[in-house]
């Protein structure tokens, strides 16, 4: 079966984009719409890769990934940051969450596909 | 894939609407002192969402703008620049720009000239605040220290080391353009870092991306292999060395380690060269560091437990990777999250359309029942069930009239920047919900009304203290629901409607005769007769030529109408009043002069069949009845529609109204017919407005019938008397 990726963004199109590029690419994908949906959606969907955004409100992409890592079941799926920032600060931040990767929006969606192949065989 | 690109589009154009009003909200909070951090943060991931949107469709210049005003706010989010009342001002501004490039993204307006305020929000980030002068008139320039890091911050820092992994490295040009066959093969030597395993990351994966470019390993790095009893297998020990085509772009292979982590090793050089030979020796024989016999079963132990974890940090669908679910969220249903759904707009009017059918079909069927029938359960249980389910439909349309009045702060700040007044807004009710067929219609009237009441209500600043006001106007934009009717009020605290010029310039336009005797009212409502314009120079704000007569005309085809109160000196209120739905109507059929037409129930007050006497006849033109020792006055709506009706007022019914404006007055119809819910159906643009017809509905054998309009049909007489044509049929 596809590979399912749990893409979480406060932005529905955002999501609707992410999940028109991946569907194409042949991923399963399942959304959530901030940090607090992404938590549960994980537990509900138990994905093979989480691609979150940072800025979103109730509980930000650094808080989910924390949240993520901080449950013994999710360690060994890789994250992705999928985010409109860049700054080495955020970054560094991020893969001390636990974050695997870090992807730069705009996106495009040939090299998603390959930045997702690099973590999620 | 382009349709759905569009509509994803389309979603990503109603966020950034919703994105707008959200920022605006806040920014305007922020004026208001709320600098919390809440608000703060609202505001910048406002502007944040818009900017990742804006850059994944392609909008280049609204990405640009929003990354600039984006980076101000992170500042002031992160504390690194006081969020001063200058400077919200200033983010005002920008927030101005930034609608305008949404705009502009949709296709609805050119691309607005933002140079000048990238300048400024930069140059206010890069100095840590607004400059004193910019300051100006700040009451507590800020104290806080320039942040000598915010500029840097701003910038794509491609050139400091990447966290997530590489450094650069120079690659000497004279070996790249060198010799005979093409470049030379890259050397790619790659040791990941400890980080690499711990996030779930896979070196492994790296390694076989850099062999789909055609990279071959030439060199596995051993040399740091720790005894067993050392080994730690969550750690990274492997170092590869691998040989990619040197036609192969260096950026290509760069983008494969695009996520190790900074402390792994990744150097990308030509094979020839010193660089490249002297990494080579460093590399040990793999064969060389198993060689002892012994160690042989170690090493193959050792291998096995590191593909263990690697089997473990990349579960593929089939293996059983740990599936313990945490207890934390367990009993949160997930229906709790996804509370709200977008419907296409057009998919909900087609809905409301079937259910109007249903309504009509379902008083066809009531009729061709006999009455026996019609008194059994289950018409009526439909009749309620059909009704329900309208309700239902109509409240799916029903929104915040926030949306309407959203634009309204950044049009009296445009207008202050024109007029040189300064404008407070008040809002009241803008939560109050109505059909967004209504929002969507009442967004030009409202506009009209307010730069109306903003150019000739409120006055100057000098005129304002000269009459012992508040040198600042203000308007009162407020909203409320009674019974079926919306309430939407424009109230300013100006000079009030200067009544003499109103009557002398209708005079002058041949609106009116100059020897017309008008009540206050009635000349304050000139104000909406269809030509006028009071300004004696034409502003480029309020007269465009159209006044405010298109405002009670766009409003009357709501079903709606226009009032108008003011006091001289002290103000003028408009007072939009509209349906609360523009669908469905409980109407009592009645006949004029033989035809069928709806008159709306929510008017009625009582039917009586006058007796003779009851009815007298106070001058020529008026008639008044009786009812019980109080006169009300008469109106004949077939005299106002031009049929003929010869009937005598005896054998006629009076139906009592109730208007807003004119309070009760007896209606002369022929004959009650039925009472009956009846589905509004909007007359045709072509057909000129009738005054006193408020639209037409099928009846329920199929015959159309039409609505009228009693506030229309009741309200002054005047109205046709001092406009001849246009007003009356």
């Amino acid at each position: 079966m596809s590979k399912l990726i749990l893409t979480v963004d406060d932005s529905a199109s955002m999501r609707m984009l992410l999940k028109a590029s991946l569907t194409a690419q042949g991923y399963r994908i399942e959304s959530a719409n901030d940090g607090e949906h992404g938590l549960e959606r994980m537990h509900e969907v138990k994905p093979d890769l989480l691609i979150t955004d940072i800025n979103m409100p109730k509980m930000d992409g650094f808080e989910l990934i924390e949240a993520v890592r901080a449950e013994g079941g999710f360690k060994g799926t890789p994250i992705l940051v999928l985010s409109t920032e860049f700054s080495d600060e955020k970054k560094t931040r991020a893969r001390n969450a636990g974050a695997t990767g870090w992807i730069t929006k705009p996106f495009e969606a040939e090299k998603l596909g390959a930045a997702i192949r690099r973590v999620c065989p | 894939m382009s349709d759905e690109l569009d509509e994803i589009q389309a979603i990503f154009f109603e966020e950034c609407t919703e994105g707008l009003t959200v920022a605006e909200e806040g920014l305007s909070a922020m004026q208001n002192g709320d600098t919390s951090a809440d608000t703060i943060a609202s505001v910048f991931r406002a502007v944040h969402s818009i900017k990742g949107g804006a850059g994944a469709f392609g909008h280049v210049a609204l990405t640009h703008f929003a990354h600039s005003f984006e980076n101000l706010l992170d500042a002031v989010r992160g504390g690194k620049i006081e969020p001063t009342l200058p400077l919200v001002k200033v983010m005002l501004i920008a927030f101005d720009t930034l609608s305008d490039h949404v705009s502009a993204a949709t296709g609805q307006a050119d691309v607005p000239e933002d140079a000048d305020m990238i300048a400024r929000l930069d140059g206010i980030l890069v100095a840590g605040g607004l400059s004193d002068e910019d300051e100006g008139l700040a009451p507590a320039p800020s104290a806080q220290a320039p942040a000598p890091d915010a500029a840097k911050a701003s910038e794509p820092s491609a050139e400091d080391a990447d966290p997530f992994g590489f450094e650069p490295v120079t690659v000497d040009i004279a070996q790249l353009d060198g010799d005979k066959g093409g470049p030379a093969d890259w050397l790619v030597r790659f040791v990941p870092g400890n980080g690499d395993l711990a996030n779930a990351g896979e070196p492994l994966l790296v390694v076989r991306e850099v062999e789909t470019l055609g990279g071959e390993i030439i060199a596995v790095d051993l040399g740091d292999m720790p005894g067993l009893r050392d080994l730690d297998t969550e750690s990274a020990y492997f170092g590869w060395t691998l040989r990619v085509p040197g036609t192969v772009e260096e950026s290509a292979i760069r983008d494969c380690f695009d996520f190790v982590s900074p402390e792994a090793v990744v150097e990308i050089t030509r094979e020839e060269g010193a660089v490249a030979m002297a990494a080579a020796p460093e590399l040990p024989d793999v064969r060389a560091q198993v060689d002892p016999a012994g160690d042989l079963d170690q090493m193959l132990s050792v291998v096995q437990s590191i593909a263990e974890v690697t089997a473990v940090a990349s579960p593929s669908p089939g293996t059983d990777a740990p599936r313990d679910v945490g207890t934390k969220y367990p009993d949160k249903p997930s229906e709790a999250v996804s509370q709200t759904i977008r419907v296409d707009l057009a998919k909900l009017d087609m809905l409301l359309n079937l259910v109007g059918e249903l309504v009509i079909r379902n008083s066809i069927l009531s009729d061709r029942l006999s009455s026996a029938d019609q008194q059994r359960v289950e018409l009526p249980e439909l009749a309620r069930l059909t009704r329900q389910i309208q309700d239902n439909v109509m409240s799916l349309r029903a929104q915040p009239i926030r949306q309407a009045f959203s634009r309204v702060p950044r049009m009296l700040r445009d207008l202050g920047a024109e007029t040189g007044k300064n404008i407070n807004l008040e809002t009241i009710g803008d939560t109050t919900e109505v059909d967004k067929g209504v929002i969507e219609k009442i967004g030009d009237p409202l506009t009209h009304m307010i730069r109306n009441a903003a150019d000739h209500g409120i006055e100057s600043a000098e005129e304002r203290i000269a009459a012992g006001k508040s040198p600042d106007g203000t308007i009162r934009l407020s909203a409320e629901q009674k019974g079926a009717r919306i309430f939407v009020r424009v109230k300013d605290d100006g000079r009030g409607i200067n009544r003499e010029k109103v009557f002398a310039k209708a005079v002058e336009k041949g609106i009116v005769p100059a020897d017309a005797q008008l009540s206050n009212e009635e000349i304050d409502q000139l104000i909406c007769a269809p030509g006028f314009s009071t300004a004696d120079t034409i502003s480029n704000i309020s007269g465009r030529g159209v006044g405010m007569d298109v405002v009670r005309s766009n409003v009357e085809a709501l079903g709606g109408r226009v009032e108008i109160a003011s006091v001289p000196g002290e103000g003028t209120t408009f007072t939009m009043i509209l349906p609360l739905t523009l669908a469905i109507l409980d109407g009592m059929i009645v006949r004029l002069a033989g035809q069928r037409f709806v008159l709306p129930l929510a008017h009625v007050i009582e039917t009586i069949q006058p007796e003779p006497g009851q009815v007298k006849r106070t001058t020529p033109n008026n008639e008044v009845i009786d009812m019980r020792g109080e006169y009300l006055p008469i109106k004949r709506a077939t005299e106002i529609f031009g049929l003929n009706d010869d009937r005598p007022i005896e054998d006629s019914l009076v139906v009592i109204v109730e208007s807003d404006t004119a309070g009760q007055v007896g209606l002369v119809v022929d004959t009650i017919d039925d009472r009956r819910e009846v589905v509004i159906k909007s007359l045709d643009q072509n057909l000129h407005p009738i005054r006193g017809l408020g639209g037409a509905t099928i009846l329920g054998d199929g015959s159309i019938a039409l609505i009228l309009d009693i506030e229309a049909l009741v309200a002054s007489p005047t109205q046709t008397r001092f406009s001849p044509k246009g007003m009356a049929a």
